[in-house]
């Protein structure tokens, strides 16, 4: 059985994930073993797996299968995880899921300090998801509590999950470029610095923030645990915090103004009798076979998505606008979807491999190929506005190796008029129907072709040709 | 128990503020360590206590 491992977990050495045989397991060390056995007996543990918010977790009766960096003189035990269907990261979700994956940590917390444990850390990296249900999958985070130490993931959770979401919130900066760019995420002095004295009165500030990055400069090279453990220091304390900081999550609220893309619909050139027949296209291309998973790129407000993930075990639906990645998840999670996961994100400038040898985080190809990928009313966007040539995105879209339905707008559309009349005549040469039809069928066989109404717009639906 | 070492830095300044923000609870724990860290700093307590 052949085993490899993630590359994102190594800084806990009780704890480390590895793949064998197609599932997730966890090598854990004596103390990591021990407090395994500790959240294994507990209610909430039982309780936080059948609400789903836990992710499924057995233990092996024997630790074998490890991959050869692991040391297998330091394993005790191996667990195995359930699977989280597609892995995503902070800087890809929009607001409202860093709030929900936020507020779900906090839920653990509590709910690991009633049972005398505690979680060791508070990466937000740990919750993924289903769909747009929460679930957190580091079970290596829990650990028994130490008497008279306060929590060790507090200042995590302050730069890596609290300053991003009230970064967006007090300051309307998106936080999905500050977390993709750091992933220590934002220093409290930092953080403290980002915010106007007025910004100071605001619910959390003053605490969190002010004193937080004053104290850290103040007390940098000086141990004060042990002071603090003389001085009484229990866990009351950090149930307390742990509410006060759930209050002050729940609180923090983002809503988006009116952007180009959440306006689409409603303004949108093209007619009902284009979205119509489109809708029927899209039906037919989806529901041909069942697909493992799907891509949407471009997503907007999800109305193709729907349609492909009925004929779908996964969808990924990504836009690069905020707001409408926002209002879709917010649909989506008061439906209870767990079909269709909704990300923030741009193609011409995609998720990168990012941390410790650039492998820690994982581009969003390497984390599942879709067999079957939507691109509606996008392809104008990528060639006009991030002057991809089109040759050039097919090449791409091909290495997908996947089916296709795919949107062309003509050279005579009018959102295209609108893109091309910014830049000039003759801008874009390489954008019209012949030469994208030539490319297209250079590197896919086109299963069926059909003008919109409008007679502005093309969709074509195509296979690898290989 | 075994090792008492976290694999994550709490940060000496974050652990204060937990010490300090957690209400009534709190003031107790943050008065009695501020009051040891005065009583070392004017040397009626000696600093190997901690």
């Amino acid at each position: 059985m052949e085993s490899r491992v993630e590359r994102g977990s190594f800084r806990d050495p009780d704890s480390r994930v590895f793949y064998a045989g197609g599932s997730v397991h966890r090598a854990l060390s004596e103390r990591g073993l021990a407090d395994w056995e500790a959240l294994a007996a507990t209610s909430l543990f039982r309780d936080k797996v059948a609400e789903g918010k836990l992710v499924g977790t057995e233990q092996l009766a024997e630790p074998n299968g490890l991959p050869a960096e692991i040391d297998a003189d330091l394993v005790a035990a191996v667990l195995r995880h359930e699977r989280v269907p597609v892995v995503s990261y902070p800087y890809e979700w929009p607001f409202g899921m860093l709030k929900d994956a936020a507020l779900l940590q906090l839920e653990l917390l509590l709910g690991a300090l009633d049972e005398e444990l505690i979680l060791k850390d508070a990466s937000p990296y740990n919750v993924q998801w289903r769909g747009t249900q929460p679930v957190f999958v580091d079970v290596g985070s829990f650990e028994r509590q130490r008497e008279g130490e306060p929590w060790a993931g507090y200042r995590q959770f302050c730069t890596l999950v609290l300053y991003p979401l009230m970064l967006q919130a007090y300051k309307g900066v998106p936080f999905q470029p500050w977390l993709r760019g750091s992933l220590e995420g934002i220093e409290p002095a930092e953080m403290r610095r980002l915010l106007s004295f007025r910004d100071r009165f605001r619910r959390g500030v003053l605490t969190n923030v002010v004193l937080h990055a004053k104290l850290e400069t103040r007390y940098a090279d000086r141990e004060v645990k042990q002071d603090l453990k003389r001085a009484g220091f229990h866990a009351e304390l950090i149930r307390a915090n742990a509410r006060k900081l759930r209050k002050l999550v729940q609180r923090l609220e983002w809503n988006p103004g009116r952007t180009t893309w959440s306006t689409y619909r409603t303004s949108n050139p093209y007619d009902e009798p284009d979205a119509a027949a489109k809708l029927d296209f899209v039906r037919e291309a989806a529901g041909a076979r069942r697909r493992r998973l799907v891509w949407d790129l471009g997503c907007n407000d999800g109305r193709f998505t729907r349609v492909a993930a009925l004929h779908a075990d996964y969808t990924v639906a990504v836009d690069a606008d905020a707001a409408v990645v926002e209002a879709l998840f917010r649909e989506l999670r008061d439906e209870k979807a767990d079909t269709i996961l909704p990300l923030v994100g741009n193609l011409a400038d995609p998720s990168p491999g990012l941390g410790w040898r650039g492998q820690e985080r994982r581009p969003l190809l390497d984390r599942g190929r879709p067999d079957l990928t939507l691109a509606l009313a996008l392809v104008h966007h990528v060639a006009l506005t991030s002057n991809v040539p089109v040759r050039d995105f097919l090449d791409w879209l091909a290495g997908l190796e996947t089916e296709l339905v795919i949107e062309f707008p003509t050279r005579d559309d009018p959102m295209v008029q609108r893109l091309l009349a910014r830049k000039g005549p003759g801008a874009n040469p390489d954008y019209d129907t012949e030469t994208f039809e030539r490319a297209l069928n250079e590197r896919w066989r086109i299963e069926r072709r059909e003008t919109l109404p409008s007679g502005t717009r093309i969709l074509y639906r195509a296979s690898p040709s290989a | 128990m075994g090792g008492l070492f976290a694999y994550l830095d709490p940060g000496s300044g974050s652990m204060i503020v937990q010490a300090i923000v957690g209400g009534v609870a709190a003031v107790a724990v943050a008065g009695k360590f501020y009051w040891r860290r005065f009583l070392g700093f004017v040397g009626i307590r000696k600093k190997n206590d901690s």
